[in-house]
């Protein structure tokens, strides 16, 4: 299974953005995975609140509850999102992994209008699969970093082509995780 | 012809009036409480299909539920009324709400539709916004849901 085995749902414009999905408590977040420096085990990430991956420290921080989301705890099947951009790096535990997945950009929803709490911030939107909704996290609450409007059109993916200056962060994934994100995700293709 | 026409204006004018003062309700139930709506905010009934549930901060709004394919957010009306959902499969309500399409769960039974005069219907403002008033149909005095501002300006339970 190679690094680059992910499913795919871009149709037809071309402009599609790459989510890291995951499982926290029974819901599926989609993180966009420009951002996902790695993927580790618990035993891997350390128990002083940090995680130290290819020299960088992330620190840990706790974000199924900052999302409000009861979360399962450790299992063999929790893992450790190393998520950074270059300003700001955080870790963080989901309960499961389910894989990346590219998805159109018209395919992305924003959060209906009914809602209009907090959610508002610390979610972008979403998109509807075949066998779950996600909930899009903004990856600028989840660094704690100041938000900005039309987020997501930082992360689109334009053909195949990196831009200039493009950061591939999947070439920075830990090889064992990635290629788990990558089998779980091919294993989930229709 | 001309004299056709105006023979039926008459007709047409009095059917339009009698349909003037009559309400098209439609009579559905949340947890046994029996609730009525004007029609025009109802944009169908389908099979409940099961939720997706959001972290929300907005009251009684925690939830998505697949529609065809898409989905629409979830107005939580039984926990507005406090009432535990019947058994049986329940159904799905779709409401022509100001912010878009809302879903609200319901109970099974399949509402009813029933022509109310406007003598039995009654407008008033309550400590309820989400309240418009009540109605009299087949015989039951009913409590008048406003479904396109529902939870608009209401978060606190009924």
């Amino acid at each position: 299974m190679g690094l680059r085995g992910h499913k795919t749902a871009v149709v037809s414009s071309g402009l599609a953005v790459r989510f890291l999905v995951a499982l926290m408590g029974p819901t599926y977040v989609a993180f966009p995975s420009h951002w996902v420096r790695g993927i580790v085990t618990p035993t891997e990430g350390g128990q002083d609140g940090h995680v130290t991956w290819a020299n960088a420290s992330y620190e840990r921080i706790d974000l199924a509850r900052r999302l409000k989301i009861q979360a399962e705890g450790i299992t063999a099947e929790t893992r450790i999102v190393l998520y950074a951009n270059e300003q700001r790096s955080r870790s963080f535990a989901v309960d499961k992994v389910v894989g990346l997945i590219d998805v159109e950009r018209a395919l992305i929803q924003p959060l209906p209008a009914q809602f209009r709490g907090g959610e508002r911030e610390r979610l972008l939107g979403l998109f509807v699969e075949s066998s779950y909704i996600a909930l899009i996290a903004n990856p600028f609450w989840v660094l704690e970093l100041p938000s900005r409007t039309n987020v997501l059109d930082v992360f689109v993916l334009r053909g195949s082509e990196p831009r200039p200056g493009e950061f591939d962060s999947r070439l920075c994934l830990p090889s064992g995780a990635l290629e788990e994100a990558s089998a779980m995700s091919a294993g989930s293709a229709k | 012809m001309l004299r056709t026409q105006l023979r039926r204006q008459p007709h047409k004018d009095s059917k339009g009036a009698t349909e003037a003062r009559m309400q098209h309700m439609a009579v559905f139930s949340v947890g046994g409480q029996r609730l009525a709506a004007r029609t025009e905010e109802i944009g169908g009934v389908m099979p409940w299909m099961g939720l997706t549930a959001v972290p929300s901060d907005t009251p009684f709004v925690r939830a998505l539920v697949r529609q065809e394919k898409g989905c629409l957010p979830v107005f939580d009306l039984a926990a507005k009324f406090n009432r535990p959902l019947q058994d049986g499969e329940p159904l799905c309500l779709v409401v022509k709400h100001v912010d878009g399409p809302l879903a609200i769960c319901i109970d099974s039974q399949v509402p009813s539709l029933h022509m109310v005069a406007r003598s039995a219907v009654q407008y008033r403002v309550g400590n309820d916004p989400d309240i418009a008033g009540t109605c009299i149909a087949g015989e039951e005095e009913l409590p008048i849901i406003n479904l396109t501002t529902l939870g608009v300006s209401s978060n606190r339970p009924a």
